[in-house]
């Protein structure tokens, strides 16, 4: 029996879909079978970026709606063998399915992969009601901005209401040398206003762009500080202990050339 | 007289099929159908019924129909479906026949779906689907999904100025866009099903 887990934000852009795509890539990676659900309908993204756009027949909708058996709606990554993408539809939105049927989407999705990831859509409407229906757990996604911050602290805590508890807190897009001069919001502000456990830092890293528009998720390049960022996440939801990435690798000449050669700690 | 016409029968080579008229109500109908099949049991003996239409009936109202058909005067109902739904046939209209015309481009999140060939004046862009009973012709590019011959015609086609699809259907045949993305035609394409498989080849086979 799995488990179901959303990554949720209510701020947009903060890289929920980023973060879903390579969890589950980097789970699969751990030999764990995972399938990854995109909650977004109408504004489907999740399949672009594993780049499985093209292989898009069935969608969660036909899968709730019986158009389709669940089976034929999940798609088969191309790349790792225990990974599924089950798709939104692009041309509904989010009425087109309820609370209810996502709880029993999950359940049933429970029964055959050891995780379930929900990439929420942004937001605290009907979509974010809908991808938390059938959580058993959370990941709340932020960046370092008041305004990310803000609405992850009021994400937690109407997580807290739908009784999903203790959510997980990833930070994405940090740029240590930001926080180092005071630019930029530091881990503990963070930490000490939303108060909930720490899962990841995820480092600012050019290669995610790239990766994007590719279709292929960090976590397959070594050399990506976000990808190793991302391995280690998965590593801790799976239970094992892994410290916090030395995110300095970057600075000065050491750090350069280290990650040149594809060294990272 | 309105007993007369209130219900019908008609045979088929799958059987009888029983029509009600659709102004008349229900228990009426079962009252006049019991009447006249008591006028003649040994003709309905052991008939078979391919069907009831006509009128739309409750679930309720179906299976007492079907227990009287079947228990009650022996005959025979044939298959499950009561209420015998027009088969939609496959268009055949692809060299001459119905067609609507978008004028505009096609965006993601749009479905665009007409019961006859389809002509978009504009691109039709990722995340936008055009399904058509008969051909597509995209005068603009096609970078979304395409269905031609969407109920079953697969001598339908697909074309575009440009044809670079994310995913195309022609009848009940899928194919889609490579997966490495060096995919930059430089002359109209048009896709077509060949000996069992969607094939894309410029139209325009001479150069001027």
């Amino acid at each position: 029996m799995g488990e179901v887990i959303v990554v949720t934000s209510g701020k947009g852009g903060v890289g929920k879909t980023t973060t879903t795509a390579n969890i589950g890539a980097a789970l699969a990676m751990q030999n764990k079978s995972v399938v990854v659900i995109d909650a977004d309908i109408g504004l489907r993204n999740l399949d672009v970026v594993l780049g499985l756009e093209n292989r898009i027949v069935y969608d969660l909708v036909d899968v709730v709606e019986g158009v389709c058996r669940l089976k034929q709606g999940l798609i088969r990554d191309k790349r790792f063998d225990g990974l599924h993408l089950l798709p939104a539809a692009q041309t509904k939105d989010k009425t087109a399915v309820s609370p209810k049927q996502m709880i029993n989407l999950c359940k049933e999705l429970k029964e055959m992969y050891d995780y379930v990831l929900v990439d929420c859509p942004a937001g605290i409407e009907q979509g974010f009601k809908n991808a938390i229906a059938g959580a058993d757990r959370a990941i709340v996604v932020t960046t370092p901005e008041i305004s990310a911050v803000r609405d992850a602290d009021r994400i937690i805590g109407l997580l807290e209401a739908a009784e999903i508890n203790n959510p997980m807190l990833i930070i994405n897009r940090i740029r240590i040398e930001m926080v180092k001069k005071g630019d930029m919001m530091n881990i503990e502000d963070m930490t000490d206003i939303l108060a909930i456990d720490l899962l990841g830092i995820v480092p600012d890293d050019e290669y995610i762009v790239i990766s994007t528009n590719k279709g292929e998720p960090a976590v397959r390049d070594e050399k990506s500080m976000a990808g190793q960022a991302f391995r280690n996440i998965a590593k801790r939801l799976i239970g094992e202990e892994v410290p916090f990435m030395d995110l300095e690798i970057q600075e000065g000449f050491i750090g350069r050339l280290a990650k040149l050669f594809g060294i990272s700690k | 007289m309105a007993l007369k016409n209130n219900i019908e029968f008609k045979g088929t080579k799958d059987g009888l099929i029983i029509h009600f008229n659709e102004a008349c109500e229900y228990e009426k109908l079962k009252e006049q159908l019991i009447e006249k099949i008591e006028n003649a049991r040994s003709f309905f003996k052991g008939a078979r019924i391919a069907g009831i239409e006509g009128k739309s009936l409750s679930s309720n109202e179906e299976s007492e129909i079907i227990d009287l058909i079947n228990n009650r005067y022996g005959m025979i109902m044939v298959e499950k479906p009561i209420t015998l739904s027009k088969k939609e046939e496959v268009f055949m209209g692809l060299d001459e026949g119905i067609t609507r015309f978008i004028k505009s481009t096609v965006r993601s999140g749009i479905k665009i779906e007409f019961k006859g060939n389809l002509v978009i004046m504009g691109d039709v862009n990722p995340g936008a689907e055009v399904v058509a009973y008969g051909n597509i012709v995209v005068m603009g590019t096609l970078r979304g999904t395409a269905h031609a011959g969407a109920n079953g015609n697969n001598k339908a086609f697909v074309s575009a100025i440009k044809l670079v699809p994310t995913q195309l259907r022609i009848g009940k045949f899928i194919a889609r866009a490579p997966d490495n993305g060096c995919n930059d035609p430089k002359y109209p394409e048009k896709a077509f099903i060949k000996d069992d498989m969607i094939q894309i080849e410029p139209y325009i086979t001479k150069s001027r």
